[in-house]
């Protein structure tokens, strides 16, 4: 068992789920949007980013690191509640391309905006969890209290976002309101509120995979969400963009291919994983793997 | 509108030929006047203006939209840079070629599984497409120089234009005035190509796809292959486009063509004007003197070039403007230009 | 009670109301009926707020609904029970209904009881998806949604649209029970005039988007010129 553990298959195992609840994470946020706007939000990576560096701001200023985690997604969900209210919602009705290109313009803003205040060396956020591997039998297992907190985090932050959708009247009112907004709007559901709030726990969402990248030993710099925004995008596509746990499982199933393909071909092919993945999954089901089985219920 | 019967069509042919000779003629004009620096700018925008030419065909015509252009430009590229790499004696012409081609076979490859895709899946494809490209380059080192990439030799400028141009003698001016026509002659060659592609009958088909899918196929119009044709088109631009842009460059690296240049040429785009010519020259213009601008607006608020700020002043002014057009002037520069002149004629 | 004054409606260069006045009190079932594309179903979606009018008022007691949102309609206490009936397939019975209770004062729970009391196979369906109920318990379940809430208003667009003889008249029986009972103020839209006549007490007969005739609904029914040209209703 414990030369299990520490077999370079485990190794990659445990690699590709921390890196796979980030992807699993922005995929869900991207989730959110779409199924509640039916927008692409292509600046779902650099509003995490943004947030999450003013949080960074603060811990110089000698607060404490979950202080630090609550106001970049305090900072994530009011700048995702800004940009439904401001850039997304005159173009409710528009050609899909439209808030495409607005979302593409927004990315490049908050990059250079955020390159012009932070520079672009990588910035960390010290985790209260050692990153120091554990070890069996004097070998190494590639599992880190701080990799564990990730997971952990992650899962939970997906728990609760199912739980706020499925038991809450909040959640019941968000669903009514992507399904059939024209319906919740006869029964007196606040939909525009509801779109904005969608936006706010879905910038909120995101901001927690930056917030796990900037606590990991290689930090976060401005453009670091693009990859993330990519692998998540591709997460999401999989199962099909409306369905939330296809984009979980598709987040995990992209983070252990590019983990494999990085162990035992080249870390530069990796972004190739994902890629194959979704041409194989839009092949074998052109509407997403994930839709219309298990879709549309969270 | 009328519909171009045969006669007006060979005659709108003609008009678009002279205006292109026009066009391209008086922009060789002015590369005589204009400083090495300005003439290198304008090469690089005439490179550009192909790339957007090929994304406006796509976006604007067919509907499908990508942000992977620049993945198709550096295709084009390390074709080019390959091909002149191993035949150092190849006239340049050839390279290009090459480069066009290889780009329109990339752009088959990444067609194939999106031309099935709507909007945003498509745009996040091509994007995730335009992303790889660079770490590919990096990872066969032996092909494409890795890190360091590759280099072309430089352009040698022919003895008859600096015969006339510079007193028989190389000069960088004469140098950068060579390299700024050549990119013009190709630029203005691949407009008139665009051009008359717009208004033929795949264009139309094109259009008829876009805009109404259902009515199209009942035309008998093979939706699949049309699209996948606008992909090819947009992609063999990039990749000519790409190709120039090395070899005014001399060189291709896998930073050559970051994901950033994608922005870019969407936003140089929307602003000239989604799905029109004229636009994409406004854009390839636009692109030529962006630095000029960015500094312009870098003095004008005082911010120092070399800060921070100052060095990331052109990000933020082209996604400002990119926001700004696409809430407020949906049309671009070409659209609003339109719309004063047919004011125009309506008062007159 | 509602009232519409010369209300206009356009779609584009298309004029789907002209001028169109009507008025519908509590306890009493008005009918609104004519062919298709006669205005109907535009009528009801613009009191709601769905459409905005070119010109005219509505009001609900003393208040004007012009320009208000459709969900503060709503929340004045009018329901409105769309055409196809608005069931979201992809939620459970349950959450159907709840959903029609969040914007009321109305406790979840004993509104949930008593419209499992008053439409019982509902009840023993509560946790189905709705995308697996039959036509007849998808009405139902739209009225009970509407009825939750507890509405002053019900607007009812083509309540037996697809729906057995039996169901329907089922249906018009238990719609003219509840206006009674509940002293809500009706507008009944339907293209099958003889069921609704038979439960309307004010009927108004839309052509073209123009009202035609308007009145006591025996009146009407009895007007030959209209059962003939406007009703479809001659044998």
């Amino acid at each position: 068992m414990s030369s299990f553990l520490t077999s370079s298959f485990m190794h990659n195992i445990f690699g590709g789920l921390a890196q796979g609840v980030i992807f699993s994470l922005v995929a869900l946020s991207l989730v959110i949007i779409w199924q509640s706007t039916h927008v692409l939000n292509f600046a779902q990576g650099a509003m995490a980013m943004f947030a999450t560096y003013v949080g960074l701001t603060e811990i110089g200023r000698g607060v404490g690191y979950w202080w630090c985690v609550l106001l970049s997604v305090v900072v994530g969900m009011a700048l995702g509640g800004a940009t439904e209210r401001v850039l997304i919602r005159p173009l409710y009705g528009k050609p899909e391309i439209n808030p495409i290109v607005v979302m593409v313009g927004f990315l490049a803003v908050l990059e250079a905006v955020a390159t012009s205040i932070w520079t672009s060396t990588a910035r960390t956020i010290a985790a209260p969890f050692s990153q120091i591997y554990f070890q069996s039998h004097g070998k190494l297992v590639l599992l880190s209290p701080f990799i564990i907190f990730q997971i952990v985090l992650a899962i939970g932050i997906m728990l609760l976002v199912a739980a706020l959708f499925r038991f809450t009247k909040l959640g019941l009112q968000l669903r009514a309101s992507a399904l059939a907004p024209e319906v919740a709007r006869l029964l007196g559901v606040r939909v525009n509120r509801m779109l904005t709030i969608g936006w706010m726990l879905s910038a909120g969402v995101g901001a927690i995979a930056a917030v796990i990248l900037a606590s990991g030993s290689f930090g976060l710099f401005p453009t670091d969400m693009d990859g993330v925004f990519v692998a998540g995008f591709i997460a999401a596509a999989v199962g099909g963009l409306e369905s939330p746990i296809g984009a979980i499982a598709g987040g995990l199933l992209i983070g252990l291919a590019e983990q494999f393909i990085l162990a035992y071909w080249s870390p530069n092919v990796a972004p190739l994983g994902g890629i194959i993945i979704l041409v194989v999954a839009l092949m074998i089901r052109p509407q997403g793997i994930f839709t219309k089985s298990v879709g549309r219920r969270v | 509108m009328t519909w171009p019967g045969s006669f007006r069509k060979q005659e709108t042919t003609h008009v678009r030929l002279l205006t292109v000779l026009g066009l391209t003629v008086l922009t060789l004009a002015v590369t005589i006047l204009l400083p090495p620096v300005a003439d290198s700018q304008l090469a690089g925008g005439a490179a550009i203006t192909i790339v957007i030419l090929g994304l406006s065909w796509l976006i604007g015509w067919s509907g499908q939209i990508s942000l992977g252009n620049s993945g198709f430009m550096a295709v084009g590229a390390y074709a080019a840079g390959i091909w002149a790499h191993h035949h150092t004696a190849s006239p340049l012409i050839f390279t290009f070629l090459l480069a066009t081609l290889v780009g329109g076979i990339s752009g088959l490859i990444v067609a194939i599984p999106s031309t099935r895709l709507r909007g945003p899946y498509l745009a996040g494809m091509t994007l995730a497409f335009a992303a790889a490209i660079a770490p590919l380059a990096q990872n066969f080192t032996s092909v494409t120089g890795g890190e360091g990439g590759l280099f072309f030799n430089t352009l040698t400028t022919p003895a008859w234009f600096l015969h006339f141009f510079s007193g028989a003698n190389a000069s960088i001016n004469a140098n950068a005035q060579w390299t700024a026509d050549l990119a013009v002659v190709i630029a203005g060659f691949m407009f008139f190509l665009m051009a008359n592609l717009f208004h033929s009958r795949s264009g139309r088909a094109m259009r008829l796809v876009r805009d109404n899918d259902v009515a199209a196929e009942l035309m008998g119009i093979n939706l699949s292959r049309t699209r996948t044709l606008a992909f090819v088109v947009a992609a063999a631009f990039a990749g000519l486009g790409g190709s120039l842009f090395a070899i005014i460059n001399a060189t291709v690296r896998p930073e050559s063509f970051p994901l950033t240049l994608s922005i870019t040429l969407l936003t140089l785009m929307v602003l000239g004007g989604i799905g029109t010519l004229s636009g994409a020259v406004i854009g390839g213009i636009i692109y030529s003197f962006s630095a000029n601008l960015v500094s312009h607006v870098n003095s004008l608020t005082g911010v120092n070039p070399t800060s921070n700020l100052g060095s990331n002043m052109q990000g933020i002014i082209f996604g400002v403007l990119l926001i700004l057009t696409m809430l407020f002037a949906p049309r671009g520069i070409a659209g609003v230009v339109q719309r004063i002149r047919s004011f125009v004629h309506s008062r007159s | 009670m509602i009232r519409v004054d010369d209300l206009s409606v356009s779609y584009g260069a298309v004029k789907a109301l002209r001028n169109v006045s009507l008025e519908a009190s509590p306890g009493l079932i008005t009918a609104v009926l004519g062919a298709n594309g006669a205005g109907k179903t535009t009528l009801l979606r613009t009191i709601s707020g769905l459409v905005n009018p070119v010109g005219g008022d509505i009001h609900l007691g003393d208040t004007s609904l012009l320009r208000m949102p459709t969900e503060e309609i709503c929340r004045l206490g009018l329901a409105h029970v769309p055409e196809g009936r608005g069931v979201i397939e992809e939620l459970t019975v349950e959450d159907n209904l709840r959903l029609g209770a969040l914007a009321s004062k109305v406790d979840i729970a004993e509104g949930l009881e008593a419209q499992y009391a008053q439409f019982p196979a509902l009840g023993d369906r509560r946790k189905k998806y709705c995308a697996t109920l039959s036509g007849g318990e998808r009405q139902m379940l739209a009225m009970a949604r509407a009825l939750i809430a507890q509405p002053r208003v019900l607007l009812l667009d083509e309540p037996s649209l697809g729906l057995a003889p039996q169901v329907t008249s089922d249906l018009m029986k238990l719609i003219l029970r509840l206006c009674e009972s509940k002293n809500l103020t009706v507008i009944l839209v339907e293209q099958n005039a003889k069921g609704a006549l038979r439960i309307a007490h004010n009927a108004v007969v839309l052509h073209l988007g123009a009202v035609v005739a308007s009145g006591d609904a025996q009146t009407v029914a009895a007007d030959e010129d209209l059962r003939r040209y406007y009703l479809g209703l001659v044998e």
